[in-house]
């Protein structure tokens, strides 16, 4: 076996591929940077990020789910019963345990998906849809359909304005999660199980693999960024709102998709996730430095979306042309 | 020769490649009206690019393609139909829940410029007609997944027979069908010869390629090197020679004698209306099971592999009880399985080489829940070299991949099992070249020499026959009979045709 060593070695190399939509990111920058006045200082750029941290802590989830081949819906009004549970809680169990409770509340909504798409091999695409709908009405049964005001007391408003060594807590929570959600993919059992369940289940389940628990676990897990996001949201808007992010789950769609994450499953990388998020955050501030109607962000968006998918398709075989190149200049 | 009649269709040098792969350098083709020709070639030769140029679902680069002897360049496949270029796939290609009148209507659905469906639906009586051509007397309002794998082949053919067929491309169109169904097929084709169609046939079948093909192709790394030669000229030899470039030794097989029975399935029932049997494999032994398309052999292998369930019966592996059906326990247990559908049940297409042969022993690389992707590529790659994937690139997506090397991933699959105590292979070289045919069986011979307990099922009887100590033949969803090792081709189809039993 000594003979096999040394094409081992080689056959690690050359492992990173740029995906597309980092060259994409990096023109979207660039054009900004130019185009727009006032795009391109230190003092917009964080507020740019700190917006886009929300959408970028749930894409992470989303995109757990859409590498299983899922999609996830219910997150648009689970963010919201979980601010109206923690503003609810706040009294008797304080601002922790009332952030936990709301936290725990998307938690069960994901495991209560991930148990009926499991289980009873529902589709993922009525299960959470349904679940969006039944949060939503019982979010607005328990708030009564109005905003609950919660007491700003510094510890509740810590999640979303604190600071630690001068980064706002966002940022550094959506970087946490884009870091979990790549140690996730890369380098746990578990993320490896998505992968191929997502790629092809029944193959998956020829190959030993538990396909039920797999899929209950990622939902579960995927809940879990939201959860962390609906802290950060609850804190950022310091009260119970049953309206509170209903475009959450089509944004984050919208970013995964944006990163050049296919629907189909059984694909996708964090960074394609950050890059995804990062446009669309640009996109959403340059709307608004140039003074433009909002109603040009939405056309914006929907002609990114459609051009950067158009884009990822016709580059899929500059893709492997560009692994085959790399590759027989590594082994010599 | 039939050099004075003049090519219905004619391709000249065409080149094409996908990225920075070569698929074709420099191919030709020609098609004569009333003749039979054989296209061969191993996998990754260039066959099915061939194939798709001609019948329009891709475009060459260089080179050209004459019907009737003037030019011609097909933009997409509906070009091909109406020019009376008609494909018929290896993979079917049928609307399994739409009626055999409706699929048989697939071609005009997709030329008319009528909104109504009904207009467009060709009439029961000729849709009779076409099915009595393929020898189908079937309803044709009957749904296309009530029909067997044969006999949706069978619609399929008819749907290209109800055009103007000029040229019918068979791309290994007996792959999923019985030995009856095929001959049956055969005589479809000879008919259809005699009205001056001209066939173009891809296969990997010797047998079928000396019953059939009046003239024969061969394409290697993307050139043509034998060029519409006469099947009469040519030996197999010469066939083989120039497919592969150079003479292949057969492997002699030389395996110590079985030891103690590993795999034992009692009183295994497949079928509520059939009866429960007894199954014993040995290590180091290699059990053929052989059976027609219905015949239940898919699902006997697929129920000692723990992949499927059965009515009732208990499968052992060892003193270890497996649950019917519980393929993550029967893993856990040793048992290594190839699947029958390489896309269906075998391959993760979009990942890559290596992830797709370590699918099975992902627990082994794993601590804690965290992955050590170093001793992933040190169990790995040592079967990927010893399979001779090629390319040998493990990081490249599984579906850039040839059909040989896709199987030889999920072999390696099995095969990389820590402790491999049974090997269930269904169809290991269906639609595979020669020279991974013989890889894949050296790993299974392999495997037996190490003392797994192999069970080999497939639809070729040649393979079975060979590398078989004795051969199982199910029929009705029950082990009718055992043929020792060298029975003999003559006592093994009598046994398949149940002839022996009537």
């Amino acid at each position: 076996m000594t003979a096999l060593t040394v094409p081992m070695k080689q056959s690690m190399k050359n492992r990173f591929i740029p995906p597309t939509s980092a060259w994409l990111t990096l023109a979207v920058f660039v054009l900004f940077a130019l185009a727009v006045p006032r795009f391109a200082t230190f003092g917009n750029i964080e507020n740019v990020l700190r917006i886009a941290s929300i959408l970028c802590i749930v894409a992470c989830g989303q995109a757990i789910v859409l590498i299983l081949g899922g999609i996830e819906f219910s997150f648009g009004s689970s963010v919201a019963l979980a601010s109206i549970m923690t503003v609810l809680m706040l009294p008797d169990l304080g601002v922790a345990g009332g952030f936990a409770a709301g936290a725990g509340v998307i938690l069960l909504v994901g495991a209560l998906n991930g148990a009926l798409i499991a289980r009873f091999d529902l589709p993922p695409f009525l299960v959470t849809l349904g679940m969006l709908m039944a949060v939503a009405g019982f979010a607005a049964t328990l708030a009564g359909g109005l905003p609950i005001d919660a007491p700003l007391t510094d510890a509740f408003t810590w999640p979303a304005r604190g600071r630690v060594g001068g980064v706002p807590v966002p940022i550094i929570a959506a970087v946490l999660s884009l870091i979990a959600l790549y140690g996730l993919l890369t380098h746990t059992h578990i993320g490896r199980l998505w992968y191929l369940v997502g790629a092809n289940s029944e193959a998956a389940r020829l190959s030993g693999i538990r396909v039920r628990l797999t899929i209950f676990a990622g939902y579960i897990v995927a809940s879990g960024f939201c959860a962390l996001a609906s802290v950060i949201l609850t804190s950022r808007v310091g009260s119970g709102q049953p309206g509170l992010a209903p475009n959450l789950p089509f944004e984050t769609i919208a970013a995964c998709a944006i990163g050049g994450i296919p629907l189909s499953g059984g694909q996708g990388r964090a960074s394609q996730v950050l890059c995804g998020v990062l446009i669309i955050a640009m996109m959403n501030n340059a709307v608004v430095l140039l003074n433009l109607p909002v109603a040009y962000q939405q056309l914006m968006m929907a002609a990114v979306i459609l051009g950067t998918v158009v884009l990822q398709r016709a580059s899929a075989p500059i893709q492997v042309m560009w692994h085959l190149l790399a590759r027989r200049g590594g082994s010599q | 020769m039939t050099t004075y009649v003049a090519p219905v269709f004619e391709v000249q040098g065409v080149a094409k490649h996908y990225g920075a792969t070569c698929a074709l350098r420099d191919a030709s083709l020609r098609l004569f009206p009333g003749r039979v020709h054989a296209l061969l070639g191993e996998n990754g030769a260039g066959k099915s690019t061939m194939v798709k140029i001609i019948v329009g679902a891709i475009q060459h680069e260089q080179g050209a393609t004459t019907i009737d002897g003037s030019a011609v360049r097909f933009r997409s496949v509906q070009e091909a139909i109406a020019a009376g270029i008609i494909p018929i796939y290896q993979h079917l290609s049928l609307f399994p829940h739409l009626s055999i009148i409706e699929n048989l209507s697939a071609f005009s659905y997709g030329s008319t410029r009528s909104l109504s469906a009904k207009s467009a639906t060709i009439s029961r009586q000729e849709a009779e007609t076409w099915l009595k051509a393929v020898g189908l007397d079937l309803d044709p309002e009957t749904p296309v997944e009530a029909l067997s794998l044969g006999e949706r082949q069978l619609v399929e053919i008819a749907r290209g027979l109800g055009q103007k067929c000029k040229v019918l491309v068979l791309d290994e169109p007996t792959a999923a069908l019985t030995q009856e169904e095929a001959e049956r097929l055969f005589g479809v084709v000879r008919t259809l010869c005699s009205q001056q169609t001209a066939v173009l046939f891809i296969s990997h079948k010797f047998d079928e390629i000396d019953a059939l093909a009046d003239d024969v192709t061969v394409l290697r790394d993307g050139r043509t090197v034998i060029d519409g030669e006469p099947r009469a000229n040519l030996t197999r030899t010469d066939l083989v020679r120039a497919m592969l470039g150079e003479a292949v030794d057969i492997a002699i097989r030389d395996l110590p004698p079985p030891g103690d029975v590993t795999v034992r399935a009692s009183r295994l029932q497949l079928h509520a209306n059939s009866s429960p049997f007894d199954v014993a494999v040995r290590a180091g032994e290699i059990v053929g099971l052989a059976g027609l398309v219905g015949s239940g052999v898919l699902e006997l292998a697929s129920a000692l592999a723990g992949a499927r369930s059965a009515v009732s019966g208990t499968l052992k592996v060892g003193e270890r009880a497996i649950p019917l059906g519980d393929r993550g326990r029967a893993v856990a247990a040793g048992i290594g399985y190839v699947p029958s559908d390489r896309h269906a049940e075998g391959l993760f297409p979009m990942l890559t080489a290596l992830q797709n042969a370590s699918a099975s022993i992902i627990k082994s690389f794993s601590t804690h829940g965290i992955l050590h992707r170093e001793v992933e590529s040190e169990s790995i790659l040592p079967w990927l070299q010893r399979l001779k994937l090629h390319p040998f690139q493990p990081d490249l997506q599984a579906g850039n991949f040839s059909g040989g090397n896709q199987q030889k991933l999920l072999i390696s699959r099995s095969l990389s099992l820590p402790q491999l105590r049974a090997l269930i292979v269904l169809e290991p070289t269906r639609g595979v070249d020669i020279a991974a045919r013989e890889t894949i069986h050296e790993a299974i011979i392999e495997a037996a020499r190490n003392g797994a307990a192999v069970v080999l099922a497939s639809s070729d009887l040649d393979e079975v026959m060979a590398l078989s100590h004795r051969i199982l033949v199910v029929r009705h969803g029950n082990v009718e009979c055992e043929l020792p090792w060298g029975a003999g081709r003559a006592a093994l189809m009598q046994s398949l045709a149940g002839r022996a039993a009537a």
